[in-house]
C-alpha cells in the first residue's frame, strides 16, 4: 500500500499556506504603507505651493487679488508633468480664481478652515490628491480669510508607490526563498533520526528481539522506547511458548517411558498375570496420557479462539447449582464435602459461552479436588451486587507458599506438588476462559488457611423470553 | 506679388481653401487640424505629409490663437491636432486633460525641455525680433539690444511718436505671453512699456498687420515680431530690417498636441509624429522660416544655425507648468490693469 501522506509534503503545504496567508497580509500592508510613504514626500510639495500661493494674496482695494506665481503652479506640477489645479474662494463664497471646478465640499471646508487637510478626491475622471488650508490675511477694509485649495494629479504618486512596493515585494520574495532554503535544510536534519531508525529496523533479522539502542532526540525516545517494549513483549510471549514446549514435551516424556519401562518389563516374563498387570498400568497411563493432550489441545485452541459468537446471556447461579449437583453424584466427591453459596440476588445473568464457563467451573472444582487432603471442605460461591457478580471457589486445604501464587496460572505449575495425577493445566484453562470473559482468575490464601480463586464477571440484563 | 502671410486671424478664406487645398489628396481617412500657424508657411510640410500619407484626407483650419483655443474646448465637434504659437494656452488645455499623450519613438526622443506630458510639443524655434524701416537710421543708431530700444524711445521721441507698433496684449495671445514673459525676466520692461506709451505705440493683434505698417512707412520701429515671418517678409522688403536682440532674445515655440477625442486618432498621431520625424523637420528647416528644433537637421533654418548667428542669448519660453500662470484670470487682469497704468504713466506727447 502506497503512503498516504508524506511528513515532508505536509510541512511543505502547512508552509506553503503560511506564506501564502502571512505573505498576501504583508503585501496589502506594504502596498497600503508604500501609498502612504509616497503620499507623505509628495503632500510636501503641495504644501510648498500652496504657501507659496497663500504668500501673493494681498488685498489691495477690500478685494482680495492675487498675482498666481509661476513657481508655485510648477512645484504642484513636480518633475512627474502632474495636471496641476488651484481653487481660492473666500469664505462669504466669492470665487476670487481658480483653473478646474474641483469637487469641494462643505465638510472638506469646515475641515481645512480648522488645518491644513490633504485628501483624495476624483476630477475629470482621475484621482488626484488635494491640499486645502485657509488664508487669513489682513487688509485695510476687509479681512476675510480665504481657502486655498490646490492639487495634482497621482501619476508621480502612483510611480513612487509602485517603486516603493515593488522594493518591498523584492525583499519579502527574497525572504521566502531564503526560508524555504533553511526549511528544506532544517526538513533534512530532522528527519535524519526518522531515516535512521528505518535503516534500524530494515537490518533486523525477523527472530532478534534486543533493545534498539539508538541516539535520537527527545521527541523520538518515546517511539524508540515504545518499540523496544514491543520487542520486550514478544521476547517474553516467545520465551513463555518455548517453555510451554519444552514443558508440554516434559509431561508427556514422562508417561511415555513409564509406558516404555513397564512393557520392557512385561516383555522379560512369560507369565500372563504379569502381562496383564503390566497391560492394566499401560491402559491407565495412556487414559492420563490422552486427558493431557487433550487438555493441551483445548488450552491452545482457547489461545486462539476468535471472538466470542456465541455469547448470550445465561443464569449463572443455575449453572453453578447444576454442575455442583452433577459434581456431588460422582464418585471422586465421596471423600470432600462439596457445598454451595449463592449470595448474590438471583437469578444472576451474565454474558457468556455456556460450554467455556461449564469448562472453567468444572476445571476449578476438579483442581480443588486434587490438591487437598480427603475431608476438605470445598464452597463454590457467587456473591455480588446489582452490577457484579464474583465467582469463587473456596477450601481450607494448605494453600500455597506466597511467591508462587502468581505462578499458579501458567501452565505445568503445581505449586511444587508432586503428589497428584493432575495434569498441570486447569487453572491455566481456566484463566483463558476468564480472559475470552473480560476478567482473570484472581489466586489468594485464605486466613487461617486454605485456598481462595475468584473471578469478577458483570452481570446483564435477562433476556426477553424469561423477563416475565 | 508676394505670398499673402496671416497670422492669428481665423480667416474663413483659409478655412475654404484648408478644404479643398491644393496638394492634399483625397483618402478615406480625415484629418482635422485647427492651427494658429498660416498655411501658406507650413504648406511644405502639409504636402509632404499629404505625398506620403495619399489615404487621409487632410483638413487644415488656419485661425487665431484664441479661435483655436475655443475650437479645441468645443466638445461638440473636435479637432484631431491643435497647433498654436499661444504656448500658454496650449499648456492649459494639457493641464485640463484635453491633450493625449503621444506614444511614438519620435516623441519618446523629443527634448525634454520641449514637451510636456508627452503630451503637447514644441515643434518650431522662432525667435522673437525687432524690426525698423531703413529710414530709421538715418535718424538715429539702429536699436540692437532692449536697452538701445529704450534709448531710442526717450531721446527721440519727436521722430518715433505714433511710429512705433508692437503686439497687443488683449488682443493677441502671443503678444501677452511675449510680454509677459519680458516683464518676468527684467522690471525694466515695464520702463520700456511706459516709453512706448509715452510714444503713443500702436498695438496690432498679428506680426503680418505690423509689417504691413513697417512696409506702408506708417510705422519705423516695430517691437517682439514673431521672426519667422518677419525674416520672410524682409527678403521681399529690403526696406525693412530685423534685428535679433542682442542683449536676450525669447524664443516662440509652436505648440501641437493630439486632441484626446480626435476622431481620426491614428491619422492625428501619424501627423505629430510627422511634425517631430527629421524629415518634417527638415522641411520645417529648408522650406519654411519656422527652424527645426532638432539637432540632427541641417538646413538655413535650424535652431542650431540661428545660435550660430546670434550667439547664445537666445531664451526658449519654456514649457512647464510656469506659463499655466499666465493664462490664470485674475494674473492676466492684474497685469492687464498695470498694462494700461505703465503706457499712460508718462506724460505723453502732443499728440
Amino acid at each position: 500500500m502506497p503512503p498516504r501522506t508524506s511528513l515532508k509534503r505536509r510541512l511543505t503545504l502547512w508552509l506553503v499556506a503560511i506564506v501564502a496567508g502571512l505573505g498576501t497580509l504583508l503585501l496589502i500592508e506594504a502596498y497600503t504603507s508604500a501609498r502612504k510613504a509616497a503620499d507623505r514626500a509628495m503632500d510636501g510639495q503641495l504644501e510648498a505651493a500652496s504657501l507659496t500661493i497663500a504668500e501673493s494674496l494681498q488685498w489691495p482695494e477690500g478685494n482680495p487679488t492675487l498675482e498666481m506665481p509661476a513657481s508655485a503652479l510648477q512645484i504642484l506640477a513636480t518633475r512627474w508633468q502632474e495636471r496641476v489645479f488651484y481653487w481660492l474662494q473666500a469664505d462669504n463664497g466669492t470665487t476670487i480664481t481658480q483653473n478646474a471646478d474641483l469637487p469641494i465640499t462643505g465638510a472638506m471646508r469646515a475641515e481645512a478652515r480648522q488645518e491644513p487637510v490633504y485628501l483624495d478626491a476624483r476630477y475629470d475622471g482621475q484621482p488626484i490628491r488635494l491640499s486645502g488650508r485657509e488664508v487669513d490675511s489682513a487688509g485695510w477694509d476687509t479681512q476675510e480669510p480665504v481657502q486655498l485649495w490646490v492639487g495634482h494629479t497621482r501619476h508621480g504618486r502612483d510611480l513612487l508607490a509602485r517603486e516603493l512596493f515593488r522594493k518591498s515585494a523584492t525583499r519579502f520574495a527574497a525572504m521566502v526563498l531564503i526560508t524555504a532554503a533553511l526549511v528544506g535544510i532544517a526538513m533534512h536534519t530532522m528527519l535524519a533520526p526518522l531515516r535512521r531508525l528505518r535503516q534500524a529496523l530494515r537490518e533486523r533479522r525477523a527472530e532478534e528481539n534486543s533493545p534498539l539502542m539508538l541516539d535520537v532526540p527527545r521527541e523520538m525516545q518515546e517511539l524508540v522506547e515504545t518499540l523496544n517494549r514491543l520487542f520486550a513483549d514478544q521476547r517474553h510471549h516467545r520465551d513463555a511458548l518455548l517453555r510451554f514446549i519444552a514443558d508440554a514435551s516434559h509431561q508427556l516424556k514422562t508417561p511415555l517411558a513409564g509406558l516404555q519401562s513397564t512393557s520392557e518389563l512385561a516383555l522379560t516374563s512369560k507369565e500372563p498375570g504379569v502381562w496383564h498387570q503390566a497391560l492394566v498400568t499401560v491402559h491407565d497411563s495412556a487414559g492420563r496420557t490422552s486427558r493431557l493432550a487433550g487438555q493441551m489441545l483445548s488450552l491452545t485452541r482457547l489461545q486462539h479462539l476468535g471472538p466470542l459468537h456465541e455469547r448470550q446471556p445465561l443464569a449463572l447461579d443455575r449453572l453453578m447449582r447444576e454442575i455442583t449437583v452433577d459434581w456431588a453424584d460422582r464418585q471422586d466427591s465421596r471423600d470432600h464435602d462439596l457445598g454451595l453459596a449463592i449470595e448474590a440476588p438471583a437469578p444472576v445473568w451474565v454474558e457468556g459461552e455456556s460450554w467455556a464457563l461449564r469448562e472453567l467451573l468444572n476445571n476449578l472444582i476438579d483442581n480443588a479436588f486434587r490438591y487437598t487432603p480427603p475431608g476438605s471442605e470445598i464452597t463454590l460461591a457467587l456473591r455480588g451486587d446489582e452490577a457484579w457478580v464474583t465467582l469463587a471457589i473456596e477450601d481450607d486445604g494448605p494453600g500455597v507458599d506466597a511467591e508462587s501464587l502468581d505462578r499458579l496460572t501458567r501452565p505445568f505449575e503445581r505449586g511444587h506438588r508432586q503428589d497428584t495425577h493432575g495434569s498441570g493445566l486447569g487453572l491455566a484453562i481456566a484463566d483463558s476462559i476468564a480472559g475470552r470473559h473480560g476478567s482473570r482468575l484472581n489466586v489468594s490464601n485464605r486466613t487461617p488457611r486454605g485456598l481462595r480463586i475468584c473471578l469478577t464477571l458483570p452481570r446483564c440484563q435477562p433476556p426477553e423470553e424469561s423477563a416475565g | 506679388m508676394t505670398r499673402q502671410l496671416h497670422l492669428g486671424l481665423g480667416l474663413l478664406l483659409w478655412l475654404c481653401l484648408g478644404v479643398g487645398g491644393s496638394g492634399t489628396a483625397r483618402g478615406a481617412e480625415k484629418l482635422i487640424i485647427e492651427a494658429a500657424l498660416d498655411r501658406q508657411i507650413v504648406e511644405p510640410v502639409l504636402t509632404a505629409f499629404a505625398t506620403e500619407n495619399p489615404q487621409i484626407d487632410l483638413d487644415y483650419r488656419d485661425r487665431s490663437t484664441l479661435e483655436v483655443d475655443h475650437r479645441a474646448r468645443d466638445s461638440e465637434s473636435p479637432p484631431d491636432v491643435v497647433i498654436s504659437s499661444a504656448m500658454p494656452w496650449q499648456l492649459a488645455l494639457s493641464n485640463d486633460g484635453m491633450a493625449q499623450p503621444l506614444d511614438a519613438p519620435e516623441a519618446d526622443q523629443w527634448s525634454a525641455w520641449a514637451k510636456w506630458r508627452n503630451e503637447v510639443f514644441g515643434f518650431t524655434f522662432e525667435p522673437v525680433v525687432m524690426a525698423y524701416r531703413l529710414e530709421l537710421a538715418s535718424h538715429m543708431p539702429p536699436p540692437e539690444t532692449h536697452r538701445d530700444l529704450l534709448d531710442l524711445l526717450t531721446h527721440y521721441r519727436q521722430w518715433l511718436d505714433g511710429r512705433v507698433v508692437s503686439y497687443s496684449p488683449r488682443e493677441s495671445g502671443v503678444g501677452y505671453t511675449l510680454f509677459q514673459q519680458d516683464a518676468r525676466y527684467t522690471p525694466r520692461a515695464w520702463d520700456l512699456i511706459a516709453a512706448m506709451g509715452a510714444a503713443n505705440v500702436d498695438l496690432e493683434a498679428t506680426t503680418q498687420r505690423m509689417l504691413e505698417g513697417l512696409s506702408d512707412g506708417r510705422y519705423w520701429l516695430g517691437y517682439n515680431l514673431l521672426g519667422s515671418y518677419a525674416m520672410v517678409w524682409a527678403q521681399s522688403h529690403p526696406d525693412i530690417i530685423v534685428q535679433v536682440p542682442n542683449d536676450y532674445s525669447l524664443v516662440m515655440m509652436r505648440m501641437a498636441f493630439v486632441h484626446r477625442d480626435a476622431p481620426h486618432p491614428a491619422a492625428a498621431r501619424r501627423f505629430v509624429s510627422f511634425l517631430l520625424s527629421q524629415r518634417g523637420q527638415h522641411i520645417l528647416a529648408g522650406q519654411t522660416p519656422l527652424f527645426s528644433v532638432r539637432d540632427d537637421v541641417v538646413g538655413p533654418y535650424t535652431a542650431q544655425r540661428l545660435r550660430d548667428q546670434v550667439g547664445d542669448h537666445l531664451y526658449p519660453i519654456p514649457i512647464n507648468a510656469t506659463l499655466l500662470a499666465f493664462v490664470d484670470a485674475l494674473r492676466r487682469q492684474a497685469f492687464l490693469r498695470r498694462w494700461d497704468r505703465e503706457l499712460q504713466i508718462l506724460e505723453p506727447s502732443e499728440q
